[in-house]
């Protein structure tokens, strides 16, 4: 494999690590999540550019909307959570009731 | 002939002269009120030239002058129709106008719009001779909607007052709802005799459906004040009294009547309609006379004994003598307009007092005022040969002796003993007895502006009758035989009920006040009609709207559709569905030692 792919590669699975594994906020995991989406869009692009497959050309805008989306809702979550317990420490959600 | 043409329309214009000259400085001083009065009586006298011509060779004129509009086959021009119902109504109407000009100027002398008054006045007899002479039904919608308009301005006149202006919103509320049969009738005229020119729909429609005629009937209902649409009557008495004896007994009341005569012709082989006609206003002529009973506003006593009276005036068109409908039209404008103007002079010189409780022993301060109340009851109960005898009488008469509805009958019998029974109420009353008023009054009646009106109006309360019956030409046989019971039917029931009332209240003197029992509750509170229908109805409608356009609609499409349905499904689904605990670090950390263990498997198969 080439240096870009290792190092793109190395970006996504370090962000999935931070993902999976944080101690107690969740923004960091929602910040790891856009760091997730972000390389991929950095990786689809090079490639895309690279065979010149013009056809795809829209995929990482269409990848970058629904990212978008995905965030708002992220972030909403986030504010009723912090709504109802004022913090978003994670060890607050064990009860799966609203 | 061509006197005719030019009399007729010189009289109407005459009378719009005075509104030109409103803007001129001949308004603004006091000689605006004899100008006016003056025009008016001018106006009267040459209007007697058509009426004398068409009683000497009966011959009816239609003038067409100026063609408005036409869409397609549809014509409308500015057309007036001098028939036997206008050329005999238009003299009367005027000289009652003259009469009431005279007596507002005394009236009203300390009134400082007295000119506008004269003016208003003046536009409600312009609109109301519009009415009467109307060809088409679109010149007798401008007349129609006129004497509307002048009677709310008329009715608050004193607009300082709630209750004048609830009255005059009151009249043109009900005169409204009977406006949308009006209109009805004008649509199915329009688009199935595609004219709306009297002479074209008499000759193309001979046996209509019902639609137009129940609409015609809603609109007289509304105007005329019969049962169901009746209490703006009682409530108009707020106004003026010069405006209640014009508009509210003798004019603008008798023109729902007017129309349905107008339209005779339609109704003469229609038996359900008439019977419809016959049973409205047997209801209201009863209903009104009980309600009349118990009433302690003079004014109410009279404007329900008007209301009566057009009952009897819609029981005569349900019978089929629209001839004698009209005669007590005609008739009953004279004695109801004098009622009118001595129970003015009774309240003027009482300082503005007009609950007759407190009135009394007028007998011998008042003698004219006296005479003239007197004869102007038993003119409107039928006494022999005075006025009212002549046309109220042969409308027993044709009742008592036709094949129609033995209810009907029986139940404008009673409204007749019922008649004698509140005239004689007003007359003991205000007349007899000891005085009930504070003793320090100013009274006197020895303006000649008051008493030449009454004085003209008395002659003719007694004998327009005889005048009118003898000279007009007869439209259909007179009946001439029944049995004598038959005859002296209404004769009877008045004697009667004159009796029963004198009776009754000279019991007044000598016996304790009783307490007061249901019946006289449901007369004083007029059948309890405007309690529940002016607040039940309204309420319910408003409720209901308020429901379906906030609750039902507003609601359900903002917020009910997707947010709330939306929160109540995802609910239900994860209660369903869950069985968690919400460990979300053990899940995630599981998660990514399972991703790397497949890594690790998948690239090194060794």
């Amino acid at each position: 494999m080439s240096l870009v792919h290792i190092n793109i590669l190395m970006a996504f699975t370090m962000s999935l690590t931070g993902l999976l594994m944080y101690r107690s906020h969740l923004m960091s995991a929602l910040l790891c999540l856009e760091g997730m989406v972000l390389s991929l869009f950095i990786l689809m692009t090079l490639t895309i550019l690279n065979s010149h497959f013009t056809l795809a050309n829209m995929a990482p805008i269409i990848l970058l909307v629904f990212a978008a989306c995905e965030a708002a809702i992220g972030l909403a979550l986030l504010v009723m959570i912090s709504n109802t317990y004022g913090t978003d420490h994670v060890q607050n959600l064990n009860l799966l009731q609203c | 002939m061509d006197l005719f043409t030019s009399s007729t329309l010189l009289t109407l214009l005459m009378l719009i002269t005075p509104i030109m000259a409103s803007s001129t400085n001949l308004y603004k001083n006091s000689n605006y009120q004899h100008y006016v009065k003056n025009m008016t009586l001018s106006a009267f006298i040459i209007s007697l030239i058509p009426m004398t011509m068409f009683i000497h060779t009966n011959q009816e004129m239609l003038i067409s002058n100026w063609h408005w509009i036409t869409i397609h086959t549809f014509k409308l021009t500015l057309s007036f129709k001098m028939d036997y119902f206008s050329l005999m109504f238009m003299p009367v109407a005027l000289f009652i106008t003259w009469s009431i000009m005279e007596f507002s100027m005394w009236y009203m002398h300390s009134d400082p719009n007295i000119n506008q008054f004269f003016k208003y006045l003046l536009i409600f007899l312009i609109t109301m001779l519009i009415l009467v002479t109307a060809n088409n039904l679109f010149q007798l919608l401008v007349g129609w909607e006129g004497v509307g308009i002048m009677s709310f301005l008329l009715i608050g006149w004193w607009f300082g007052r709630t209750d004048a202006n609830t009255a005059a919103l009151q009249a043109i509320l009900y005169n409204r709802i009977g406006d949308i049969g009006f209109l009805l009738s004008m649509a199915w005229f329009l688009s199935n005799t595609n004219s709306w020119d009297l002479q074209q729909i008499f000759v193309l429609s001979q046996n209509p459906s019902n639609l137009p005629l129940m609409g015609l009937t809603l609109a007289a209902a509304g105007k005329s004040a019969q049962f169901g649409l009746h209490p703006w009557l009682p409530s108009a008495m707020e106004g003026p009294t010069p405006v209640s004896a014009l508009l509210h007994s003798s004019t603008m009341v008798v023109a729902g009547v007017f129309l349905l005569i107008r339209f005779s012709p339609l109704m003469e082989n229609n038996k359900p309609i008439q019977t419809m006609m016959l049973s409205l206003g047997a209801l209201t002529t009863l209903f009104t006379a009980i309600c009349a009973l118990t009433q302690n506003d003079i004014k109410k006593i009279i404007a329900f004994s008007t209301s009566s009276q057009l009952g009897l005036m819609m029981v005569t068109v349900g019978l089929n003598q629209p001839h004698l409908a009209f005669l007590h039209i005609c008739t009953h404008a004279f004695f109801k307009a004098m009622l009118f103007l001595c129970s003015g002079s009774i309240i003027h010189n009482l300082n503005n007092e007009q609950d007759i409780r407190k009135m009394g022993g007028l007998y011998k301060i008042l003698p004219f005022t006296t005479t003239a109340l007197i004869t102007g009851c038993l003119a409107l109960t039928g006494v022999p040969f005075l006025t009212g005898f002549y046309s109220k009488d042969p409308i027993i008469e044709a009742a008592t002796s036709s094949y129609t509805n033995a209810w009907a009958l029986l139940l404008t019998l009673i409204a007749t003993s019922l008649t004698a029974v509140y005239s004689t109420r007003i007359i003991f009353y205000t007349l007899l007895e000891q005085p009930r008023f504070s003793p320090l009054m100013n009274i006197n009646e020895t303006n000649p502006a008051l008493i030449n009106p009454i004085k003209r109006l008395l002659v003719g309360s007694i004998f327009a009758g005889f005048i009118l019956s003898n000279n007009m030409p007869p439209m259909t046989t007179p009946l001439m035989t029944m049995p004598l019971h038959l005859k002296l039917t209404a004769l009877m029931v008045t004697t009667l009920g004159f009796i029963i009332a004198l009776e009754i209240n000279t019991y007044s003197k000598n016996l304790k006040y009783p307490h007061l029992s249901n019946f006289t509750n449901f007369s004083t509170l007029l059948g309890y009609f405007p309690t529940i229908m002016h607040r039940l109805p309204p309420h319910l409608i408003l409720t209901m709207g308020q429901k379906l356009a906030t609750s039902l609609l507003d609601l359900t499409w903002t917020e009910i559709i997707l947010p709330k349905t939306m929160t109540s499904i995802q609910l239900k689904a994860s209660l369903l569905t869950s069985n968690q605990k919400g460990l979300i670090k053990l899940y995630f950390l599981s998660f990514l030692i399972t991703m790397t263990l497949v890594m690790l498997l998948f690239n090194y198969p060794e």
